[in-house]
C-alpha cells in the first residue's frame, strides 16, 4: 500500500525502484545460469579413473578389444531402488560375462538423484583404481540407503570399501577427494547425449533393450544378451 | 474498475508465481534430471532438450519471483502463461503418443512404469494456470505490486 500511494505522488521514483527491482532480478538469474551452464559441459582435463574409455562415455570398460562378443552398456544410479533389483536379479550373471570374456560390459555411473549418488560414484571410481570396482559395486548396491538421508558419507563410502576387500589408504583418500568429481560429472553429460532417461537403462550393442520383458526376467535379459 | 479485481490479480499472482517459482527451484536442485525430464517429451533434439533442462527452471524461478513481488507483471504474466501452453502442448503429445513419463513439472522425470502416468490432472492443473495468466494479462492491477498504477486503478506499464 504504501509503494502505491507514493507511486500516485512521485510515479518516476517508483517507476525507478520497480525497474531496478526487475534488473536485479533478472540479473542475478542470468549471472546464475551461466556458470550453470557451463559447468555442464564435458571436462576433457578431469582425472579419469582406471580402465575409463573417454570414447565409451565415459563408462568403466571391462573386456575392452574383444572381437565377436555382445557390447553391453549399462546406465546406472548407486541410489536407485530399481537398480538394486536389477543388480539383485542380473549382477551375477553379468559378472560371468565378465569372467568368461564373454561381452564388454560398460558401466555408465549416473548421479541424478542428488549428493550422495555423486559420492558413490566417485567411490566407484576410486574402486576401479583399486581394481575392485565390480566387488564395490555390489557391496554398494547390498548396503543402498533410502536415497538422500545422509548415510553415504565419504566416510561410510570408505569403509564400506572392505566389504570389496578394499584396504588402501590411497582409496580412502580418494573417496575423501572427490578425485573424480570431474569425471561423475562427465559421465552424466555422456549419459545426457546418449539420451538415458531412466536407471537402469541397458543397451545391448547400441540398442535399448524391452522396458517391458526383457529387464527383470533372467532368461529373456539372457535371450537378449544372446541376441546380441 | 471493480474494486474487488485488484485483489483477483493479487490472488492470481501469487498462484501463478508461487507454482513457477516452487517448480524452478525444485528442479533447480537436480538439474541432471530436469534435462531427463525434457528429454523423455521427445519432443526435441537430445542436444537441444539438454539445454533448456538447465535453462528452464532459471526461467520459471524469474518469472515466479517478478509475479510475486508484482513486478513487470504482463510480460511476466505472459511468459507464464506461453510456458503453460508449452507444457500442455508436451503433455499432451506424450500422451497421445502413448508415452509413459513423469511430466517433471515440480522436479522428477523421465520414464516410469507403463501405466502409471497420470495426465489428466497435470493438464488441467496447467490449464488453470493458463488461465490465471491470461487473466493477468488481460487484467494486471494488483494489490502490493512494484507496478505503477493510476489512481484509478489501471496498470499503466507491466
Amino acid at each position: 500500500m504504501e509503494n502505491r500511494s507514493m507511486a500516485n505522488q512521485k510515479p518516476g521514483k517508483d517507476n525507478f525502484t520497480r525497474n531496478l527491482v526487475i534488473a536485479v532480478v533478472v540479473g542475478v538469474i542470468l549471472l546464475m545460469l551461466v556458470p550453470t551452464l557451463l559447468s555442464k559441459r564435458t571436462n576433457t582435463s578431469a582425472a579419469i579413473p582406471a580402465s575409463v574409455s573417454a570414447d565409451r562415455g565415459y563408462g568403466i570398460v571391462f573386456n575392452e578389444g574383444l572381437k565377436g562378443v555382445p557390447l553391453i552398456d549399462i546406465y546406472e544410479d548407486f541410489q536407485c531402488p530399481i537398480c538394486a533389483q536389477f543388480e539383485k536379479m542380473q549382477g551375477d550373471y553379468i559378472e560371468s560375462l565378465i569372467t568368461a570374456k564373454k561381452a564388454t560390459v560398460v558401466y555408465h555411473t549416473l548421479s541424478f538423484l542428488g549428493p550422495e549418488s555423486v559420492n558413490a560414484a566417485n567411490a566407484a571410481a576410486c574402486s576401479a583404481d583399486e581394481n575392485k570396482f565390480l566387488g564395490y559395486h555390489r557391496a554398494l548396491y547390498a548396503n543402498q540407503p533410502a536415497e538422500n538421508t545422509g548415510v553415504w558419507s565419504n566416510d561410510v563410502l570408505g569403509i564400506l570399501g572392505q566389504a570389496a576387500g578394499i584396504t588402501s589408504k590411497k582409496f580412502t583418500s580418494c573417496v575423501n577427494d572427490m578425485a573424480y568429481q570431474g569425471w561423475v560429472n562427465n559421465v552424466a553429460q555422456a549419459g545426457a547425449k546418449a539420451n538415458v532417461n531412466s536407471t537402469p537403462t541397458v543397451f545391448i550393442n547400441g540398442k535399448e533393450i524391452d522396458r517391458k520383458s526383457e529387464y527383470f526376467s533372467a532368461d529373456k535379459f539372457k535371450a537378449a544378451v544372446e541376441r546380441g | 474498475m471493480k474494486k474487488y479485481l485488484p485483489w483477483v490479480g493479487l490472488l492470481s499472482r501469487f498462484i501463478l508465481g508461487g507454482v513457477l517459482l516452487a517448480a524452478g527451484l525444485l528442479k533447480y536442485q537436480h538439474l541432471d534430471k530436469s534435462q531427463m525430464a525434457v528429454r523423455a517429451y521427445e519432443l526435441l533434439p537430445v542436444s537441444l532438450a539438454n539445454i533448456l533442462g538447465i535453462v528452464l527452471p532459471f526461467v520459471e524461478i524469474a518469472v515466479g519471483v517478478l509475479l510475486v513481488i508484482g513486478a513487470a507483471i504482463r510480460i511476466s504474466a505472459l511468459v507464464g502463461g506461453v510456458l503453460m501452453g508449452a507444457f500442455m502442448i508436451g503433455i499432451a503429445q506424450a500422451w497421445a503418443r502413448g508415452l509413459s513419463i513423469d511430466c517433471g513439472c515440480f522436479g522428477g522425470g523421465g520414464q516410469v512404469e507403463p501405466g502409471t502416468a497420470n495426465y489428466l490432472p497435470e493438464l488441467l492443473r496447467d490449464g488453470g494456470l493458463a488461465l490465471l495468466a491470461i487473466y493477468l494479462f488481460r487484467y494486471p492491477q494488483s494489490k502490493f505490486g512494484l507496478d505503477r498504477q493510476r489512481k484509478d486503478g489501471e496498470q499503466i506499464n507491466g
